[in-house]
C-alpha cells in the first residue's frame, strides 16, 4: 500500500514537465532542421578526405561557423544535395565516393553580435577522388581571409600534389565536349 | 536606419548633387580615383619577382572574388538584405598585370548613375616590374571600407597570408 506524499507527487509532475519540454523542444529543433534544409552526410564512405580547420573570427563579438556540404555530380553536372559535415573540431575525417566527380562546398559563415550581421562565404570546388589515394584538405579563416586546399596523397605517400580549384562550369564544358 | 543606411544615402546624395557618373571602365577609373571623395591611389613596391605576381593575381582574382554575396543586418527597427556579385578581371599583357574588381548589387542597394558591364568599379591593381625582383604596385582603391578586399589583394601581392577575402565583411 502506498501512502500519498505531496512530495513524490510534486517530484512525478516535475518529471513529467521536463518530458513534456525535451520532447517539444526535439520536436521544435528537427522542424527547424528540416526547414533549413541541412541535413548530415552519411559519411558511410572509407574516410579518404581528412579536413584540418582553423577557424578565428578575431573578436569575443563574434563567431565563426566551418562547415562543408557534399553534392553528388550526375552525368549532366546536376548535383545531388547528399548533406553537411559540420567542421567543429580541429581534424575531420570524410568518406568522399571514389572515383566518381563530387562537388564540395566550404561554408564559413560569420556572425556578429554587436553589429548583429551575419554572413556566408564560400569555396566550391568539383573533385574526383581516386581509389587508395586520400586527400588532404585545409580550411582555415583568420583576419576575415579563408583559405582552402586540397592535396591529393598516393598510397604510397610519395609526391602529393595540390588540387586546382575546378569550378562546376568545368564539369559542363568537359560533359559538352563528349 | 543604422549607420551602414546612411553611408549608402549620403553616398548616394552625393552623387545625385555632384551630378557624378561613374566610371565606365577601368581607364576611366584609373583617372577618377585621384580626384574622388571615397577612393584613393596607393603605390608600393613588393620584393616578389612580377611574373610571381601575375600569377598569383590569375589564380586568386577569379577563385576568391567570382562570388555572390548576401549579407543580411538586423536593428529592433530594420531588416535588410543586401545581395552582391562581385566581378574580377585579370590582364596580364606583356609587362603589366591587371586586376579589376566589379561589384554589380542585386539587390538591396538603389543604383543613382549609369552601371559599366559586369558592375562599378571597385578597385584596380596594376603590377609592373621594377627589377627582376622587385614589382611596383598601383592600387585604386576605396578609401573607406572594404578593407578586407584591400588587404587580401596586398597579401597576394607580397606573397604573405594569401587568402581569399570574406567579401560580406
Amino acid at each position: 500500500m502506498t501512502r500519498f506524499s505531496p512530495r513524490r507527487l510534486l517530484e512525478k509532475r516535475c518529471t513529467h514537465g521536463r518530458r513534456v519540454a525535451v520532447t517539444l523542444l526535439l520536436c521544435a529543433a528537427s522542424l527547424l532542421s528540416a526547414c533549413s534544409g541541412i541535413k548530415t552526410y552519411e559519411n558511410n564512405f572509407n574516410k579518404n578526405l581528412h579536413v584540418h580547420t582553423a577557424t578565428d573570427s578575431g573578436s569575443w563579438f563574434s563567431r565563426v561557423h566551418a562547415a562543408v556540404d557534399i553534392h553528388r555530380v550526375g552525368e549532366d553536372c546536376a548535383l545531388d544535395y547528399e548533406g553537411t559535415v559540420e567542421l567543429t573540431g580541429p581534424a575531420t575525417e570524410i568518406g568522399i565516393p571514389p572515383d566518381r566527380r563530387s562537388y564540395l562546398v566550404f561554408v564559413f559563415n560569420s556572425f556578429s553580435f554587436f553589429s548583429n550581421r551575419s554572413g556566408t562565404i564560400t569555396y566550391e570546388t568539383l573533385v574526383k577522388p581516386r581509389s587508395n589515394h586520400h586527400y588532404d584538405a585545409a580550411a582555415s579563416y583568420k583576419n576575415d581571409l579563408y583559405h582552402v586546399m586540397i592535396r591529393e596523397i598516393p598510397p604510397d605517400r610519395s609526391a602529393s600534389r595540390e588540387l586546382d580549384r575546378l569550378a562546376l562550369s568545368s564539369c559542363r564544358s568537359s560533359s559538352d565536349r563528349k | 536606419m543604422n549607420r551602414f543606411h546612411v553611408l549608402i544615402v549620403v553616398l548616394n546624395l552625393f552623387s545625385l548633387v555632384g551630378c557624378v557618373s561613374h566610371p565606365q571602365s577601368a581607364e576611366e577609373f584609373r583617372k577618377a580615383v585621384p580626384g574622388a571623395f571615397s577612393a584613393t591611389v596607393e603605390t608600393f613596391e613588393v620584393d616578389r619577382p612580377f611574373g610571381q605576381v601575375a600569377s598569383t593575381f590569375q589564380k586568386m582574382g577569379p577563385n576568391c572574388l567570382s562570388k555572390t554575396i548576401k549579407t543580411t543586418s538586423r536593428t529592433t527597427t530594420s531588416y535588410q538584405v543586401i545581395v552582391t556579385t562581385y566581378k574580377p578581371t585579370v590582364l596580364v599583357r606583356g609587362k603589366k598585370a591587371e586586376l579589376h574588381v566589379q561589384q554589380h548589387h542585386e539587390q538591396g542597394v538603389i543604383n543613382v548613375s549609369k552601371e559599366p558591364a559586369g558592375g562599378y568599379y571597385l578597385l584596380v591593381a596594376d603590377a609592373q616590374p621594377v627589377t627582376q625582383t622587385k614589382t611596383r604596385i598601383d592600387l585604386y582603391r576605396p578609401s573607406m571600407g572594404h578593407s578586407v578586399l584591400i588587404q587580401a589583394v596586398k597579401n597576394w601581392a607580397t606573397g604573405e597570408n594569401v587568402g581569399c577575402p570574406d567579401l560580406t565583411k
